[in-house]
C-alpha cells in the first residue's frame, strides 16, 4: 500500500511536472485557436439547430399527418444514431459517395453535423412547448381570421417560449460539449488541439485539465441560465394558475 | 464568487479522478521477490517482470510487418511482436508470456508513464525531445518519412503538393519532417491531424487530404492498386524500444537485448521474414 502510494505521487508528479506545464503555456496560442473554433462551431451549430428545431417542431405539432410523419422520421433517425457516426458519415462517407461534397470545409461539415443532431432534440422541445398551450388558443386565433402560421407566430409560440427555453438551454450546453466529436474528422477545435499538443509535447495532464476548465467556463454560465429560466417558468406558471 | 468556488471544486474532482486512475494501474504490482528463484543477479526491475510472469508490451496493431493484429487469427504479428516474444523468452523463460496492448503515437508515452505497460516496441522513433521523457534502446530499424497519394491525381513528388493538405497522425514526427522539406522547396503545405492511420487512409480515399504522410514502412501497409508511395523520402529516423524514464535497470537490459540480436544475426533473420529493408 505504502509503495503504491509513493508510486501514485510519482506518477502524478510526472504527469503534472513543471516542464509539462511550461510546454503547454509555450503553445497556448493553439489552445486559444481551438477554443475559437469550438465557439464558432457551437454558435453556428446552435443557429442551425434552432432553425431545424423550430421548423420540425412546428411540423410535428401540426395536424397534417404527412408533416407529422416527416418530423417524426427526422427526430427518430437523428436521436437514435450516435452523433459520432453521423459526423463520420458526413466527413468521410459523403465525399466518397459524392466527391463534389469535398468543397465543403470541415468546419461547415461539423456545424451541419451537430446542428442536425441537436435540431432533432430541439424540435421535440418545441413540439412539447406548442402542445402545452391549450388548443382553444389556436382555435380562437383561427376564428379571428388568422392563418395557421400567423396564429403560431403571434399567439402560440411566444407563450410556448417560456416552456421551451430551459430545455433549449440544456441543448445548447450539450451542443457545445458535443463539438468535441468533430476532432474525428480533423476539425481543429479545442479537443483536437488538446490532443495534438499533448501528443507532441507529452503533457496530457496539464492540457486536458485546461481543456476541461475551458469547456466548463463555456457551459456553466448556460447551465446556470437554464436553471434560472426554469425557476422563472415555474414561478410564472404558478402565478398563472392562481 | 460562487462560480469560482464551483470551478475550484471541479478542478479538485478532476485531480482526484487522475489519482484514481494512477492507483488502479498500480494495484497489480508484483509481489516482493523470492530470492531463491534466481541465481543470477537480475536487475530488480527485470526480476519484477519475471516474478509477475508476464511481460506487458505496447505494440502497433495497424502496421503490417511491424505490429499488426491479424483480423483472421486474432493474433498480433510482425517484427516487433517477435522481438517481444524473444524478450519474454529471455526474461521469463516462456516466449508466450507476453501481454500486448495496442498503442498509438498518441497513447504510448502515457501508458509507459502510468506503468500500464513495461515497454513500447511500436515503430517509436528516437528523438532528442523524447529522450528527455523516456529511455530508448539502440535502434533496431531505420526508416524515413514518405508520402502516399492516389495515383489518379498525378502527383510525382512533394513539389507537386504546393497548397495541398497532408494527412498525418497526431503525435507523429512526419509533420515536422514534411514541413522542413516543404520549406526547403519553398512550397506551402497544410496539415490535418487524425487519430489513427486507418482514418488518414479513409481521408485520402475521400479526398479530404491530398497525401498521407508517415514512416514509409507504415505507408507500405496502405498501398493498393489505386495508390502509390512517392519517391520522396525525408529525415531518416531510428526506431528504438522505449521504457519508463525512471526504470534504467530495464532500459539497460533491453538495450543489451537489442545489441545481442543485432550481433548474432537474429534481427536480420526477422527482418528478412517480414520483407523489411
Amino acid at each position: 500500500m505504502g509503495s503504491s502510494f509513493t508510486q501514485w505521487v510519482e506518477n502524478l508528479g510526472l504527469m503534472f511536472s513543471e516542464a509539462k506545464w511550461s510546454s503547454l503555456f509555450q503553445h497556448f496560442d493553439l489552445v486559444w485557436k481551438g477554443l475559437g473554433y469550438t465557439i464558432v462551431a457551437a454558435l453556428a451549430g446552435l443557429v442551425l439547430a434552432l432553425v431545424l428545431g423550430i421548423v420540425f417542431g412546428v411540423l410535428s405539432a401540426s395536424r397534417n399527418r404527412v408533416a407529422q410523419a416527416v418530423a417524426r422520421i427526422y427526430v427518430e433517425f437523428f436521436q437514435n444514431t450516435p452523433l459520432m457516426l453521423q459526423v463520420v458519415f458526413l466527413g468521410f462517407g459523403l465525399p466518397i459517395i459524392w466527391p463534389q461534397f469535398n468543397v465543403v470545409p470541415v468546419l461547415m461539415v461539423g456545424i451541419i453535423g451537430v446542428g442536425i443532431y441537436h435540431g432533432a432534440y430541439i424540435s421535440e422541445a418545441v413540439r412539447a412547448g406548442i402542445q402545452s398551450i391549450s388548443k382553444g388558443q389556436l382555435e380562437a386565433s383561427l376564428s379571428q381570421g388568422m392563418s395557421y402560421v400567423q396564429a403560431m407566430r403571434y399567439v402560440v409560440i411566444p407563450q410556448a417560449l417560456t416552456v421551451v427555453l430551459p430545455p433549449l438551454t440544456n441543448q445548447a450546453v450539450n451542443l457545445i460539449k458535443n463539438t468535441s466529436v468533430l476532432l474525428y474528422i480533423g476539425a481543429a477545435e479545442l479537443m483536437y488541439v488538446s490532443k495534438s499538443i499533448q501528443a507532441t509535447y507529452y503533457n496530457p495532464g496539464p492540457v486536458y485539465l485546461v481543456a476541461m476548465g475551458l469547456y466548463f467556463c463555456l457551459c456553466f454560465p448556460l447551465a446556470f441560465l437554464a436553471r434560472k429560466l426554469e425557476e422563472r417558468a415555474e414561478a410564472s406558471a404558478g402565478s398563472g394558475q392562481a | 464568487m460562487k462560480k469560482l468556488l464551483v470551478l475550484g471544486l471541479a478542478l479538485v474532482l478532476v485531480i482526484s479522478a487522475f489519482a484514481l486512475v494512477g492507483c488502479g494501474s498500480k494495484a497489480e504490482e508484483p509481489p516482493a521477490t523470492d530470492a531463491a528463484s534466481s541465481n543470477e543477479a537480475l536487475d530488480p526491475a527485470v526480476q519484477a517482470i519475471k516474478d509477475a510472469g508476464v511481460l506487458k508490451v505496447g505494440v502497433k496493431q495497424d502496421v503490417p510487418g511491424f505490429g499488426l493484429l491479424n483480423p483472421e487469427t486474432g493474433e498480433f504479428e510482425g517484427l516487433e511482436i517477435d522481438m517481444a516474444h524473444q524478450l519474454a523468452e529471455k526474461i521469463i523463460g516462456d516466449a508466450s508470456k507476453v501481454e500486448f496492448t495496442p498503442v498509438t503515437a498518441e497513447t504510448r508515452g502515457t501508458l509507459l508513464d502510468n506503468g500500464q505497460i513495461d515497454m513500447v516496441i511500436a515503430t517509436f522513433t528516437i528523438k532528442p525531445e523524447r529522450l528527455e521523457q523516456w529511455n530508448f534502446s539502440d535502434p533496431y530499424y531505420q526508416d524515413s518519412v514518405g508520402l502516399l497519394v492516389e495515383t489518379k491525381n498525378g502527383y510525382t513528388g512533394l513539389a507537386d503538393l504546393d497548397g495541398k493538405t497532408i494527412g498525418v497522425a497526431q503525435g507523429a514526427t512526419s509533420k515536422d519532417a514534411v514541413q522542413t522539406e516543404a520549406d526547403n522547396l519553398g512550397i506551402k503545405v497544410k496539415f490535418t491531424e487524425f487519430q489513427t492511420y486507418p482514418e488518414i487512409s479513409t481521408a485520402l480515399k475521400a479526398g479530404k487530404v491530398d497525401a498521407f504522410s508517415v514512416d514509409r514502412s507504415i505507408l507500405a501497409g496502405y498501398v493498393d492498386a489505386e495508390r502509390e508511395i512517392l519517391p520522396d523520402s525525408f529525415s531518416p529516423q531510428d526506431y528504438g524500444i522505449a521504457t519508463k524514464k525512471s526504470n534504467t535497470g530495464l532500459a539497460d537490459y533491453v538495450n543489451q537485448f537489442v545489441n545481442e540480436i543485432k550481433g548474432n544475426g537474429e534481427l536480420d533473420t526477422l527482418l528478412a521474414n517480414y520483407n523489411l529493408k
